[in-house]
This record gives structure tokens, C-alpha cells and sequence, in this order.
């Protein structure tokens, strides 16, 4: 996922610090197990992507194509409890929900949802559908949604799969534009989020 | 930037403020009166055309974004109360854009482009409370203040890029000229809170209804703060690059205006409520969804103040509970959703509420009775499959 930030002080604060990371950019190969978001999390592309070396968060790490604006794909690798999702841009005026050790699987969608709202602005998020479906090999859930950010008329559409294992947050999601580059992508991912191992 | 130049030229925002007081004495029309208003303005000078122009591009694009609510009624309400506050004449030209975003704000362009932002409809409590916050900004476009404003801050910055060249050491007049970019935004709020009373004052509403507004939000962000375990703080004096005067000043101006003026307003039947139905369990659930307890619970309290704790405020109340997820807070939810549902027209969501928050309150049974009755009510929902693995557990 990509943050745009508010304020023009910031971007450029971040830009900053960003910037070197950003030089870190590798290529995935295809067809090989590689360990993501520095967790125990191991995933078998079936295409070359592209990871990016700036990360969303502490324990996440994004993958594109195209770059992360046309197609993101990100891991989070076990979240613990009372940490956000991904970093926050403002903690004292927009804090980001926590993860929760008691969180239900019914909880996922929604803290995904919540922190797109207040990180993204995005009040048009919508969760699609939801079902259960295993992760790793543990009870985990799958669920698609559409949103756009605030100010932008793009519209987004995304799928994600995760499960709280051990009170710890599991999730992959992808995201990309509904027009055209969804779907050009989006088998390229259940290939990534089906190899999945924990 | 586009947007830094569109943000500049928008009529000052609600958060701003103005200057110099239009005395409001007991009962003197003459001193409420307004300035006169001509139809079908078109811009004179070749500044003024520049930013009609920037806003015009603004509402093309306005017109065609994905968060504008466009449903007619909820439009033809806020349209209604507009003419109601300002006058007939006044409001025709207007064309109000209803934002999709869970803030309190309002805007208005010079061409007449009046964006009003879903989280304030939420807000405000009557016709009269909205009608002040409209009120505001048409005072913004009335008065011209976006050209005015313009000229402000392009005066300020050449005497600061010449002070920089033509003097040695010219930090305190390159200090004072940026104080004074504000402090002139400030007097624009000021100026366009006080046309928005003036409005008010000669409408069908009650002059008090601005500071209201104001009281609330003051409320509100007390209630946000607490929440966060912050500090509530309000100041009377505002800070040297604020763009309008503290919520405090305005509520406190605002009061004192309203207590100089006699009125004798026949009551009026407020159909706010009755306009928002449809829509206040969309808006309070972008509300409650921004994680912020404090704030939505003065929200969701204030608005019971008004209504009574209605079956919408109990089902997002229950929500809000629930999300924060606290022992404590899942016993309250259980409790709000079931007083919801005991009144017999709570959305079938209700019974999902309240399963999860037993579920994950350790009460397994009741908890997977109450998401049977959800699945039993509505088979099709989009996670139906989800929440049967959670009752078949």
C-alpha cells in the first residue's frame, strides 16, 4: 500500500529519509521460496517482481510490477498486538487502529478498512465479499474491496488473504487500479498468496 | 501545486476568521443590514477573473468525482435551508456540491461553488446550526474575500522578496509580513462569521445557533483529546500562522452577538432529522470508523441530546463499543445492540454485532445464537460464509 502524504512537509521529510531506501529496489525471480516482511512468512512467485526497498511498516514489505501506484503487493508479516498496521503519518492526530490479540477473523476486513480511512482518507471504502478461506494452513479469511482515495477519482479495487496466528496478524494484500491493471495482475498474486508457508 | 492553489483561493474555510465587529444592537435592522446583493456577478478585474477561472476548473472537476452525494433530497434539503438562512435572491445562483468526506468543513469558491462535507451534516443538530455554518461561507463569496485574500498574500510576498533584496537584516519585516497574511485571514473569518450571523439574525432561525456549532465542536475535540489521554486545551488568542480565530473566539463573539439582539422568532418545524434518515447510518458509520472513541461518542451523545437515543445512534454506538474492543467495552456494545434490537426496527446487523461482541467477550453460545438469527435473517449477506464458520465452531 502507498500513503500519499498531507502535507508537503512531511512528503518531503519522508521523501528524505526515503529516498536511499528507494535505491534498494530488487527483482524477485520466479519459481523460487523467498522469506518476506522479515518474518517467518515464505511465499513462491510464478513471475519476476519487482520489491520495493521502502516498506510500509516494521514487519511489511511491498511488491509491484508496474510500481506501487499500478500494483502493490504487500506482506505483513505478524503484527503483534497493539502495533498498526503500518507506520503512522500522524500519531497524535490520526492515530491508526491496533491489532489486537482477542481480534476475531471477522476483525481482519475492518482494521484493514479503518486504517485505509483514516491513512488514505478513503470514505468510499467498501469491503466486497468475504469468506473463509485457510492460510498457511490455519483458519484464515479472504476478502475483496474497492475504495478511492480522498481527492482522487481513481477507483481501486483490492483482494486480501490473512489470519491472527498466535496473536500475531498475517495478511497479503493486492491492490491496483479496477481499470485494466487489476486484472492484468491479479493471478500473478493468488500465485504469490497461495504459496504461502509458514 | 494545484491543489495548494485551489486550497489558497477557496473561500476561506470555516475554520477561519474575520474582523472587524458588526454590531448587532437590540433589534437595530439597520445595523443588521447587508450589503447590497446583484445578481449574476461576473468578475472585473484581471485578478479576479484569474480566480474565478482556477474555480471553475475546481467545480468541472467537482462536478464529476465519485464522492459527491447526489441523491436530490438530501440536496434539495441543504439547498432549502441555505435560501431559508440568506434569502431567495441570494441563493438561486449557488450550486452545492455535498461531499462524501467525515469532517467538519464547509467551503465556498468565488464563482459560487459551495462544498459542504457529509461529517458536517453529521455534526449539526437542526436547520438553524447548518443554516449558520452556510451562512458562513456564502458571507466568504458575498464579500469577495478569495480575491481579496489573493491580493493579500501576493502583496505580503513581494514586500518580503524585495525586503530581502533591498534591505540587510530584513527578518523582522519578512516576520511581520507573514504575521499579517494571517492575521488578514483571520479578519476575513471574523468578517464572514459576522455577515453569517447578520443572516441568521434576519432568517427564520435563531441568532444563537452559530455559537452552538461552535460549543460542540469545542466539545467534541475536549472529547477526541480525553480519548487519546491528551490534553483539552482551548485558547482564546490565536497563534501566529493560524487561519482562523480558535473555536473559543469564534463561540464566544458569536454568543455575545446573539445575546444583542432581540428576537421574537416564531418557532419553526425542523425537519433535520426527518432529511438525514436515510443517511445518518451511512455517515455515523464513516464517523465511527476513523478510531476515534472520544470524538464519536460526543457525537453520537450530542445527537441523542437532540433525538433521543434512536435506533441508528444505538446500532453505531454498539459498533463504536465493540471496535474499540475493550472487556468493559464489549459488555456495553452487547447491551447497546440489544436495546436496538429490542425496538423492533434495528437493521438485521444488529444480531452480527452482537454475536461478534459475545463471541469475543468468552460468551460462545449466546454469542453463536445471535449470529445464527443474522444468517437466519439474511442468508445472503456477503459474509454469510465467514460468520458460519464462526456459529459451527
Amino acid at each position: 500500500m502507498s500513503i500519499t502524504y498531507r502535507t508537503g512537509l512531511s512528503a518531503l521529510a519522508v521523501f528524505a529519509l526515503a529516498a536511499p531506501a528507494m535505491a534498494g529496489n530488487t527483482l524477485i525471480p520466479p519459481g523460487l521460496r523467498v522469506a518476506v516482511a522479515k518474518s517467518a512468512m515464505t511465499v513462491v512467485p510464478s513471475i519476476e517482481w519487482n520489491k520495493l526497498g521502502a516498506r510500509p511498516g516494521r514487519n511489511s514489505e511491498s511488491w509491484t510490477q508496474d510500481g506501487d501506484d499500478l500494483n502493490d503487493l504487500t506482506f505483513y508479516g505478524g503484527i503483534e498486538a497493539g502495533r498498526p498496521l503500518f507506520r503512522e503519518v500522524d500519531k497524535k492526530n490520526q492515530p491508526l487502529p491496533k491489532v489486537s490479540a482477542t481480534m476475531l477473523i471477522t476483525d481482519i476486513p475492518v482494521l484493514l478498512e479503518n486504517s485505509y480511512r483514516v491513512a488514505l482518507g478513503a470514505a468510499s471504502f467498501k469491503v466486497d465479499l468475504v469468506e473463509p478461506l485457510p492460510f498457511a494452513g490455519n483458519k484464515g479469511v479472504r476478502f475483496t474491496y474497492s475504495f478511492s482515495k480522498q481527492n482522487e477519482t481513481l477507483q481501486r479495487r483490492g483482494e486480501a488473504r490473512g489470519a491472527v496466528i498466535a496473536g500475531k496478524l498475517y495478511l497479503i494484500t493486492y491492490e491496483a487500479p479496477g481499470l485494466y491493471y487489476y486484472d492484468r495482475s491479479a493471478a500473478a498474486f493468488r500465485a504469490v498468496a497461495e504459496s504461502v508457508r509458514l | 501545486m494545484r491543489t495548494h492553489v485551489a486550497a489558497l483561493l477557496l473561500g476561506a474555510t470555516v475554520f477561519a476568521s474575520g474582523a472587524a465587529g458588526m454590531a448587532t444592537g437590540a433589534g437595530d435592522t439597520g445595523r443588521l443590514a447587508l450589503p447590497t446583493y446583484s445578481q449574476a456577478y461576473t468578475p472585473t478585474t484581471v485578478d479576479e477573473r484569474g480566480v474565478w477561472m482556477e474555480a471553475d476548473e475546481d467545480e468541472r472537476r467537482l462536478r464529476e468525482s465519485p464522492s459527491v452525494i447526489r441523491d436530490p433530497a438530501l440536496n434539495a434539503y441543504v439547498r432549502g435551508v441555505l435560501c431559508r438562512t440568506v434569502g431567495d435572491d441570494r441563493c438561486r445562483s449557488v450550486r452545492i456540491y455535498i461531499e462524501r468526506v467525515p469532517a467538519f468543513n464547509a467551503s465556498m469558491a468565488p464563482n459560487g461553488t459551495m462544498i459542504v462535507w457529509s461529517g458536517l451534516l453529521l455534526r449539526v443538530r437542526n436547520e438553524a446550526e447548518l443554516g449558520a455554518i452556510l451562512g458562513h461561507e456564502f458571507g466568504h463569496f458575498e464579500l469577495r474575500h478569495s480575491v481579496l485574500g489573493f491580493r493579500n498574500r501576493r502583496s505580503g510576498t513581494d514586500l518580503m522578496a524585495w525586503a530581502s533584496i533591498l534591505i540587510r537584516n530584513s527578518g523582522d519585516i519578512q516576520y511581520a509580513a507573514i504575521g499579517q497574511i494571517y492575521a488578514f485571514d483571520r479578519a476575513q473569518e471574523r468578517e464572514a462569521d459576522m455577515i453569517g450571523f447578520r443572516y441568521l439574525a434576519r432568517s427564520c432561525y435563531p441568532g444563537s445557533a452559530a455559537a452552538d456549532v461552535w460549543d460542540h465542536i469545542m466539545g467534541e475535540s475536549d472529547a477526541t483529546a480525553l480519548g487519546r489521554r491528551g490534553r483539552a486545551q482551548h485558547k482564546y488568542v490565536a497563534g501566529f500562522f493560524a487561519s482562523h480565530p480558535t473555536e473559543l473566539a469564534r463561540a464566544t463573539y458569536l454568543r455575545a452577538a446573539s445575546l444583542g439582539i432581540a428576537e421574537a422568532k416564531s418557532v419553526v418545524v425542523d425537519t433535520h432529522q426527518a432529511a438525514m434518515a436515510a443517511w445518518l447510518p451511512i455517515f455515523l458509520n464513516d464517523q465511527i470508523k476513523l478510531n476515534d472513541f472520544g470524538g464519536s461518542e460526543y457525537i453520537l451523545a450530542n445527537l441523542a441530546a437532540g433525538s433521543g437515543w434512536t435506533t441508528p445512534l444505538l446500532y453505531a454506538r454498539g459498533e463504536l463499543y465493540r471496535e474499540r474492543g475493550n472487556p468493559r467495552d464489549l459488555v456495553s456494545a452487547a447491551q447497546f445492540y440489544q436495546e436496538a434490537i429490542g425496538r423492533g426496527d434495528a437493521p438485521v446487523e444488529a444480531y452480527r454485532g452482537l454475536g461478534l461482541a459475545l463471541l469475543r467477550n468468552q460468551q460462545a453460545a449466546e454469542g453463536q445464537a445471535a449470529l445464527a438469527t443474522y444468517l437466519r435473517l439474511k442468508p445472503a449477506a456477503p459474509d454469510a460464509a465467514l460468520i458460519a464458520t464462526l456459529v459451527s465452531q
